[in-house]
């Protein structure tokens, strides 16, 4: 009973997280409750009163939900319709339906999120059940009455058991892992809701919104490269690349979705690298400037030279990208292109647009300009954090001239305003700048909190090129990346060795990502070709699968069958058996068919010189007695004593 | 019932029990196993089969089971021109009284010696094992109760095979259990030859036990502890019987329950509060060896089949 509740409670916790407030309250007052039933002996509730409350949390859910159909409506409703039941579980049949029932709702996680912390949790939960369903069965046929009184639970003993029989069944487990046959479509677009609470890097810059994922640790993306980690000044991730300005807000252009009009090539220094790229239901997909092609079906590149998939990323994804960094981007401007980069909001900035003109003014050369102001960066006392002030109706103004102080976003805006002020056509890039270099790894790990945002000048004779005016301000951030920069914790956790864990825990996760979640359809297809299995369709795979089975359950069948055969079932057995076998090691073997009293005579006849026969004989009477006869605790403690300490001479 | 009634209906009849065993093993001289087995049948509520050479002892063992147990006895000499009516009694009509009465036939005695039993007819063969089953006799359409307890030992001689009717296999298992005396030891024989005549000294025999203590004694034979192992063993001898290859048909479920049964009885004839496999080991051939019918191609006797079945199945 109470491992029941347990199992029911550490299955429905990671859901509780994610369900509305009353929804949650409501299932863990039912397990409040049927605690404290059992605790109290309380009588269970009348018939019609169950009905109203099933019917009751049937509406609550609905309503929690407004109406919506979908997966987190559907486990909300399990969830509560389970802990509904426990308001009948009195008998042995309700404890082992709620018990096995666990078992899929504990599973019902992977269907919102695939991350290998589950799978620990998916395993420790699966311990708990099958612990429950171990107690359920070790209730007697007389006590069917009275399930609630535990009968004599050794957690320990539970846990053993429990814990062996999931052992049996990992190897089913991964023949089913390997086997099963793959879709090479996910039956449901899997995880509806990856991004749960999270943001992750969006399709517009305001102020403060990548400032924002700073504190973000989760993994955005991991990289490998084929030649070793490039130099860090080419770890510039490319993501939205952002054209239009309202005086606040950056967005991507109307014509960002077109398709690139000249292809990269691909020349000497291009980089090769594969991406393993957590959801996060965009389209966009991550890769150094500029990317080539990703092998990835159903990818393009776009004008501005991102890489985006045709629909968003819901699930974890890999693919292979070829960057070529030395490319010369657009060599003419269209006029239109021209108007766009340059474009600014009218009314706004005055200072800005002021110093725009003197600077062009005060030089011809654009490279010459730029120079100029990244050196103002630096020289000035512009400041390079976390703040996220508000800015007003003069954003640029503001932060140019009175506030210098802000994150990679103020400065990218502010520079573009600046720039497209001075007559330079510019645009805004947003994506993910360097990451954690996993030595042991051997992989790149780059986390929300690398967010970064920088800037393209389109220059006569050199294309767009890549400007970032938070490297003037602070080369830090470039080389080493935000955290470095960032003085003092950014949250409670924050100590040097939280951080070393967290990059440790993220080897493993990339493991799982490269090996459990990456084991699709291809995969598996590859795998059976070195096993010299090629071209198996879904049907070939499927009995393949079960041969498998079949080949690993029998011989944990013959096992079980054996151990049940000898194992002990009392200590006095045990303590029996033990003395037989040292008493074999003498050459002196029990036959099967003889009993321990005709044992101990043969012996005794067999070996008239030996001085502890008759002792054996006794020993084997005591035994006889404790073993045949009905059950006596201190006479078996006796005899597990004389047991032990008996020596053959 | 006083706590002193209760002691001593249960202490009493244990002391006798053990005190009849020694009567009738100081008359059958070294047969103890056979003297064991008799009392096994008696305490299990069976009927015995004595199959032997005539002379070994047979009916003195009989008489002296029927003394040592007190109560009534009867001897019934099988021949073959005997009915059905000279063993469960005639109704005859009375004259005076202008009615039938019955007249009770030599069945009606706590413990009945049918000597001899294949050389009846199979009419009256049946006449006496359908009384052994039901325990009760049915004349003219009336019901006679048998006393209780009610126990027979029936003897019969293997090797003399002339105008004899043996037993079918079928009838056989009506016998809990069957065995034989054999010649006894050479010491033993010289003893015999030295001692008086054993008819004198069964006439010298007192009654240690009688009818009520006797059922007393089956009562707590019927409670004493069989272990899970030991019954388990008891069911994978019953299935060896069953799978083994020389047999037709194995044990049947009322025979496994008879050996859980018999085993019973022995430990407690043998002092035990408990039933210990060897129990089980000692009475399985005279209880299964007469219920299993080896194929004539194994060239098996039944014995040998038992001894097999036991040397195959482990004792857990």
């Amino acid at each position: 009973m109470s491992w029941t509740l347990a199992a029911l409670f550490v299955a429905v916790l990671p859901h509780l997280l994610f369900m509305p407030a009353p929804v949650s309250i409501t299932i863990l007052a039912l397990l409040g409750w049927r605690a404290l039933a059992a605790w109290k002996a309380w009588r269970p509730l009348p018939g019609w009163l169950r009905l109203v409350l099933t019917l009751g949390l049937f509406a609550l859910v609905l309503v929690a939900y407004g109406g919506m159909w979908g997966r987190r409506t559907a486990t909300a409703l399990l969830c509560v319709m389970l802990a509904a039941k426990l308001t009948e579980m009195y008998r042995i049949r309700d404890l082992r339906l709620v018990a096995s029932v666990c078992f899929f709702l504990i599973a019902t996680q992977f269907l919102f999120s695939e991350r290998m912390i589950y799978l620990f949790y998916l395993a420790a939960g699966c311990l708990v059940a099958t612990m429950a369903l171990y107690q359920i069965q070790q209730i007697p046929p007389e006590r069917v009455e009275r399930i609630d009184r535990p009968v004599a639970p050794d957690p320990r003993l539970t846990a053993r058991a429990a814990g062996s029989m999931l052992a049996l069944a990992l190897p089913v487990a991964l023949i089913m892992f390997v086997l099963f046959p793959r879709l090479s479509e996910p039956l449901w677009g899997l995880p509806e809701q990856a991004m749960d609470g999270r943001t992750g890097l969006g399709d517009f810059m305001s102020p403060g919104s990548i400032a924002n994922l700073f504190i973000d640790d989760t993994p955005a993306f991991r990289a490998t490269f084929e030649d070793g980690l490039p130099d860090r000044q080419y770890l510039y991730w490319r993501g939205p690349v952002l054209w239009n300005f309202d005086g606040n807000t950056w967005r991507p252009g109307y014509h960002s979705d077109r398709p690139a009009e000249q292809p990269v090539p691909i020349t000497d220094n291009s980089i090769r690298y594969r991406i393993q790229l957590e959801p996060h239901e965009r389209r966009w997909l991550l890769g150094l400037d500029h990317p080539v092609r990703s092998s990835l079906p159903e990818s393009s590149v776009t004008s501005d030279h991102v890489l985006v998939s045709r629909h968003p990323v819901t699930g974890l994804v890999q693919y292979d990208v070829i960057s070529t960094p030395d490319f010369f981007d657009t060599p003419v401007l269209t006029s239109f292109q021209r108007r766009l980069a340059l474009s600014l909001p009218e009314g706004r900035n005055p200072r800005t647009l002021a110093l725009g003109a003197e600077l062009r003014e005060r030089y011809g050369d654009d490279r010459e300009l730029i120079a100029s102001v990244l050196r103002w960066f630096s020289e000035e006392a512009f400041y390079y954090n976390l703040s996220t002030a508000p800015l007003g109706r003069h954003g640029a103004d503001e932060f140019l001239f009175d506030l210098r102080t802000g994150y990679c976003e103020y400065y990218a805006s502010a520079f573009a305003v600046l720039m497209r002020a001075a007559g330079i056509p510019t645009r805004v890039v947003t994506g993910y700048q360097g990451g954690f270099w996993h030595e042991s790894g051997g992989y790149l790990l780059v986390r929300q909190g690398d967010a970064h945002a920088w800037n393209e000048v389109w220059l006569e004779g050199l294309g767009w090129t890549r400007v970032d005016p938070t490297s003037a301000v602070s080369p830090l951030r470039i080389e080493q990346g935000a955290r470095s920069v960032v003085s003092g914790g950014r949250f409670l956790l924050d100590w040097p060795w939280v951080r070393d864990m967290l990059n440790r825990y993220d080897r493993l996760q990339h493991i799982w990502n490269n090996w459990v979640l990456g084991f699709n359809a291809d995969r598996q297809r590859n795998f059976l070709k070195r096993l010299g299995l090629p071209d198996l369709n879904t049907l070939s795979i499927a009995m393949l699968m079960l041969a498998g089975l079949a080949l690993v359950i029998a011989p944990i069948f013959l096992v079980l069958l054996k151990v049940r055969e000898t194992r002990p079932t009392s200590a006095a057995q045990r303590a029996w058996m033990n003395l037989l076998r040292r008493l074999r090691r003498r050459g002196l073997r029990k036959l099967p068919q003889e009993t321990p009293d005709e044992f101990a005579r043969r012996i005794a006849a067999e070996q008239q010189t030996a001085s502890a026969a008759p002792a054996l004989l006794e020993l084997a009477q005591l035994y006889s007695r404790v073993h045949y006869g009905p059950p006596r605790q201190e006479m078996s403690e006796e005899f597990i004593d004389r047991a032990r300490r008996f020596s053959w001479r | 019932m006083t706590e002193l009634a209760a002691a001593e209906s249960t202490e009493v009849p244990l002391a006798g029990l053990q005190r009849a065993r020694q009567t009738v093993n100081s008359i059958i001289v070294g047969k103890a196993e056979v003297v064991d087995l008799a009392f096994t049948a008696l305490l299990a509520g069976g009927h015995l089969l004595i199959e032997d050479l005539p002379g070994v002892g047979k009916t003195t063992l009989a008489q002296a089971m029927a003394l040592a147990a007190g109560g009534s006895w009867q001897r019934i000499q099988f021949t073959n021109d005997m009915l059905p009516a000279d063993i469960v009694g005639v109704s005859i009509f009375r004259r005076e009284n202008e009615q039938f009465e019955f007249r009770p036939g030599p069945i009606f005695a706590n413990l009945v010696l049918a000597d001899e039993i294949n050389r009846a007819t199979p009419r009256t063969q049946s006449a006496l094992l359908e009384a052994m089953a039901e325990g009760q006799v049915t004349v003219d359409g009336r019901t006679y109760p048998l006393p209780q307890p009610f126990f027979v030992i029936a003897t019969q001689n293997p090797l003399d095979m002339v105008g004899t009717y043996p037993l079918p296999d079928s009838q056989l298992d009506r016998f809990l259990l069957r065995t034989s005396i054999g010649y006894p030891g050479p010491a033993e024989e010289r003893r015999l030859l030295v001692e008086p005549d054993r008819r004198d000294l069964l006439a010298g025999l007192e009654a240690v036990l009688d009818p009520p203590r006797i059922m007393a004694l089956r009562q707590q034979a019927a409670e004493l502890h069989v272990s899970e192992p030991v019954l388990d063993y008891i069911q994978a001898l019953v299935a060896a019987s069953r799978s083994h290859a020389a047999v037709h048909s194995g044990l049947s479920t009322r025979a496994a329950l008879a050996l859980v049964q018999c085993a019973r009885a022995h430990a407690f004839v043998n002092g035990q509060d408990y039933c210990p496999p060897e129990s089980v080991k000692t009475i399985f051939p005279a209880l299964a060896a007469h219920r299993l019918q080896p194929v004539p191609e194994s060239g098996l006797s039944d014995s040998e089949v038992v001894r097999e079945i036991l040397s195959d199945v482990p004792v857990p």
